[in-house]
């Protein structure tokens, strides 16, 4: 069935101060109403102040991230967007026009990028609200309706997701520092638009299930009417908010009390020149610069530092060998010791020597794998440690004489592989792996036995 | 002439009047003649404290404040720390203020002593002083005759000498209108020049805080006080403090350029017309040059202000929502409040904006350009500050006949020019008052002319 | 009563607003005057925040003045119509 889905994303900055205040962002450790102050909770008479200027700075690189068109040269304004609800204790929320507009990114366009304030955190069930949260910077990303099913929403909310943290400028995701309202309609229904979404998996899953509700509707033959329905993260489904058959009226003015912003092209340049290169187009010229394989790529620039130590050991490794140990070991690795590469403590230089040995064989790629987790958990040498482990690769001479050993000492398993049992091969394998201390690579070991029970034929 | 305020501080600095004196004889005054008047809603419990605080720091060898031992009134539309902010409304009557307003900490910074909160038209929506929710206040200057507003209370309060200085807001001219009705001296200052930070909105880009006084020196003093950049807020001139008693140091206005305006005729009445032309006269006298300016659209700055100021206070009064302090504006507000509010509502609205709003706004830049020109002529017009006498309390008005009020006092506030009135003559006892506007940062010549022309009559 | 008062205060708030379109009916289109002074990216650097010294005794004061509170210093407001 035909349906178009569209993102508001409100991505959270990441700032010492609140955008009209100077108020700490820190709304998550601290007790409820804490780090207000008169302006974020709407006391009578309060103004605010300039906006922050970082920003205004983040948002502009954001969206050049995006393959936006900032809005340059002309006055854009801060407005107040009117309406009535418990988080927003001035009754109105400032937002920007659109600073960038026209954006794309893998296919689905970007309308728009605009600044805004997060409003303090409402319990809807409880009746409580809390203004720490209130007044902390956002940036809302709005896309067209271009993606086609849930998967394409999570898929774009992932890529997203990589690229805004990518920057630096952002918030992490955990604790709702990204939240969606999403928009979606069938064919033959009116648009719904769904909010209360606080992650990827809740928006994926809010719109499975909005999904199935429409289906349902349209398949008895009812409308599926315009309306706002929260999403319910306990029960994983919609429910309806407010009915509206038409647009809320916000009664946008621009803010008396703030000065419009006027975007300058030249710094536009300038943060365009010193930015970080996305992920997107930096996986694009990996592959192409390294010869390397897209999926490789892909995982590579999971995160910025990540891939700035792949580039940094590619200028003396063979790039292809340093993205296979990058995608599959070093991540592996990394994983099961929930690090990011960020707190890897070993230097570039330390990793270049260890892949190099692997390169030249000088140590098997299992006893690399070993040495590699050695090394995350405790920078060092890697030649001293290898030699400090024994992991150096075996001798040939001493590899034959261990196979030579192992076949003599497993006659019975040698009848068995002569007689076309393949399996035979493997056990007289692991004989030769015990005797040499796991020091000779399994493909040279299954080699030179192949090699030498031919002999015996 | 124009002596009170400059003896007043003559005694206390030589200790022949101690603070704490002061205080309590503002103390007795209010407790003898508020019954009537009505031109204080709470007086400060604390001011004698304060006071004696004063003395102790003065013995202490510490530098006295500008307004050392002063006792200063404040509209209840002003936040001061720990008495309530009301704005003589049922919403807020009993928010007590959760911290002082910008011009309130520098009040306090140069010793003045903050002796109450003055009664004023609710929320400043008004002209007379008769809308407040704690009832109207009477005129000193001619009892049984509206004091003028929306700072009612402190036009009433200075003439009846119930306290030095009082600090009020003008918007449309509810510092002006009081100070003519009152026959007091009032100013409204420079859009820009005096902080916002604090004072509960009426019209945001029309607001300003100002002076009224007993005489020019008060004013003069007290706006110098006040006024300045302040860092935390926004919308703001870039000057720094000024000296403004230096102005009117010797005040000699020879040769000086003063515009009148044919249009101004138009609009007065004879009764008041005829004191304005007998004081223009006297500014002849004194040496300035009259020349006549041309204002051809001063009239149509009335529907152009109320167009935008019903918009502004909409949006300013979303926050009265009775979840955080006070109660649900709607709900307990009194008949003009409520109007300005529903008007507001009604041309904001999405389909209104251009004919209504943004229509108001082109007028406000035609108003502007006007009066402009006309300063670029001339250092500064005078003319009448009402077009009418104050009616008797309680005369039935429509709706048109109380904004009339106005005419003579809103192109200030709409173009962001300064305007101060200082009192010109009589009409059967009841107070006329001269209106000297200057250009924008002119409050220099415009405190110039009023001395001078105080000083002679 | 109230409605009523409600309905008469609309009519004569939007009555009003009629005569002033017609007021200024003669005068030219404009640019839009928004602010009394043209200035623009009038901003402020991040950095620092305020001191947990000043924000306590706000809290104090905000908390107090809250028609209704929890415990924990939340304010307490209606529950969400749409909740189930």
């Amino acid at each position: 069935m035909n349906m178009m889905i569209g993102l508001e994303v409100h991505q959270q900055l990441a700032t010492e101060r609140k955008m009209y205040c100077d108020c700490p962002t820190n709304y998550q450790d601290v007790p409820p109403n804490t780090n207000v102050c008169p302006i974020c909770t709407g006391m009578p008479g309060s103004k605010p102040l300039s906006p922050n200027e970082k920003v205004v700075d983040a948002a502009i690189e954001l969206a050049l991230m995006l393959g936006c068109k900032v809005v340059v040269d002309k006055p854009t304004y801060i407005q107040r967007k009117h309406y009535d609800y418990p988080d927003l204790p001035s009754g109105y929320q400032r937002t920007s026009l659109p600073i960038a507009v026209d954006g794309n990114l893998q296919g689905v366009r970007i309308r728009e990028v605009h600044l805004e304030e997060d409003p303090g955190q409402y319990d809807p069930t409880v009746g409580s609200v809390d203004f720490n949260r209130s007044g902390v910077p956002l940036v809302e990303i709005v896309t067209e309706p271009d993606m086609r099913s849930p998967e394409d929403a999570r898929k774009f909310l992932r890529q997203l997701i990589r690229v805004l943290e990518f920057t630096g400028k952002v918030r992490p995701e955990a604790g709702g520092a990204m939240r969606t309202d999403v928009n979606i309609s069938l064919e033959g229904g009116a648009r719904v638009e769904i909010k209360n979404i606080n992650s990827v998996k809740g928006a994926y899953k809010a719109l499975k299930f909005e999904i199935t509700r429409q289906k349902a509707r349209l398949g008895r033959g009812e409308a599926v009417t315009r309306e706002t329905r929260a999403y319910l993260e306990s029960q994983m489904i919609t429910t309806p908010m407010r009915a509206k058959e038409m647009e809320e009226d916000y009664r946008y003015i621009p803010d008396p009390d703030i000065f419009p912003l006027i975007i300058d092209g030249t710094k536009v340049q300038q943060i365009r020149e010193r930015m970080v290169e996305p992920p997107h187009l930096r996986e694009q010229r990996l592959a192409e610069q390294y010869g390397i394989q897209q999926a490789a790529a892909n995982v590579i620039v999971s995160e910025r530092k990540f891939a700035d130590l792949f580039e940094e050991v590619a200028k003396e490794v063979d790039p292809k060998l340093a993205a296979t140990w990058f995608r599959t070991k070093l991540k592996k690795v990394l994983n099961y010791m929930k690090l990011d590469a960020a707190d890897i403590k070993f230097t570039p230089k330390q990793l270049i020597t260890l892949l190099q040995m692997i390169q030249h064989h000088r140590i098997t790629p299992e006893q690399g794998e070993l040495a590699l987790r050695e090394l995350v958990k405790k920078p060092t040498d890697p030649k001293e440690l290898v030699q400090r482990l024994g992991l150096e690769r075996i001798e040939w001479e001493d590899l034959e004489l261990a196979v030579k050993e192992a076949i003599r000492k497993n006659q019975k398993a040698v009848k068995d592989y002569l007689a076309g049992r393949k399996e035979a091969l493997n056990f007289i394998a692991g004989k030769v792996m015990e005797l040499t201390s796991g020091r000779a690579d399994p493909r040279e070991i299954l080699k030179l036995l192949r090699a030498e029970l031919l002999k015996k034929i | 002439m124009g002596e009170v305020t400059k003896a007043k501080l003559d005694q206390l600095r030589s200790g022949e009047l101690s603070p704490v004196e002061n205080v309590r004889r503002a103390l007795e005054r209010i407790s003898k003649l508020n019954p009537k008047i009505n031109a204080f809603i709470e007086v400060n419990n604390g001011a004698v404290a304060q006071a004696e605080a004063l003395e102790r720091k003065l013995k202490r060898g510490k530098r006295a404040g500008k307004l050392a031992g002063l006792a200063i009134g404040i509209k209840s539309n002003i936040n001061v720390n720990g008495l309530r902010a009301t704005c003589a409304s049922r919403t807020l009557e009993d928010y007590v203020a959760a911290y002082d307003a910008e011009v309130v900490k520098r009040v306090l910074a140069e010793d003045g002593i903050i002796i109450g909160m003055n009664n004023m038209d609710e929320f400043a929506c008004g002209s007379s002083g008769e809308t407040s929710a704690f009832g109207a206040t009477d005129n000193p200057a001619a009892p049984g005759s509206i004091p003028g507003g929306s700072s009612s209370g402190g036009g009433a309060a200075i003439a009846a000498g119930m306290c030095d200085l009082c600090l009020g807001t003008d918007t449309g001219g509810s510092i002006r209108n009081p100070a003519s009705h009152c026959g007091v001296v009032g100013v409204k200052p420079t859009y820009g020049l005096v902080p916002r930070q604090g004072l509960i909105d009426l019209g945001m880009s029309l607001d300003q805080i100002g002076p009224i006084a007993p005489d020019v020196y008060g004013a003069a003093l007290l706006l110098e006080v006040i006024a300045g950049k302040n860092l935390n807020e926004s919308v703001m001139l870039d000057v720094s403090k000024a000296s403004y008693i230096d102005k009117i140091d010797g005040a000699d206005i020879k040769g000086m350029k003063v515009g009148v305006s044919p249009q101004f005729v138009e609009i007065t009445d004879s009764a008041v017309m005829n004191v304005i032309d007998k004081s223009i006269e006297s500014l002849r006298d004194l040496g300035a040059e009259i020349v006549d300016v041309e204002l051809p659209h001063i009239e149509e700055a009335l529907p152009a202000y109320y167009l935008i100021v019903s918009v502004e206070f909409f949006s300013a009064t979303r926050k009265f929502d009775g979840r955080k302090y006070g109660k649900r504006i709607e709900d307990v507000c009194g008949d003009e409040v409520l109007r300005r509010i529903l008007r507001g509502r009604y041309i904001s609205q999405k389909e209104y904006r251009g004919k209504y709003y943004q229509r108001a706004l082109q007028v406000r830049t035609i108003i502007r350009r006007e009066l402009m020109a006309a300063l670029e002529k001339v250092d500064v017009i005078v003319g009448p500050t009402v077009p009418k006498l104050p009616h008797k309390l309680g005369t039935k008005l429509t709706l048109m006949e109380m904004y009339a009020y106005d005419y003579l006092t809103i192109p200030a506030n709409l173009a962001g020019i300064c305007g101060g009135v200082v009192k010109a003559g009589e009409v059967d006892g009841i107070p006329v008052g001269l209106q000297v506007q200057g250009k924008m940062l002119g409050e220099g010549q415009v405190l110039r002319v009023m001395r001078a022309f105080e000083a002679v009559s | 009563m109230a409605e009523e008062r409600q309905k008469e205060i609309e009519r004569s708030a939007e009555e009003i607003v009629e005569s002033f379109v017609k007021a200024t009916e003669g005068l030219p289109s404009e640019r839009e005057m928004y602010y009394s002074q043209e200035a623009y990216n009038v901003v402020r650097p991040d950095g620092k925040p305020s001191s947990s010294e000043e924000r306590t005794e706000f809290r104090k004061r905000f908390i107090k003045i809250m028609p209704a509170k929890d415990e924990d210093g939340n304010l307490r407001v209606e529950v969400a119509k749409w909740v189930k």
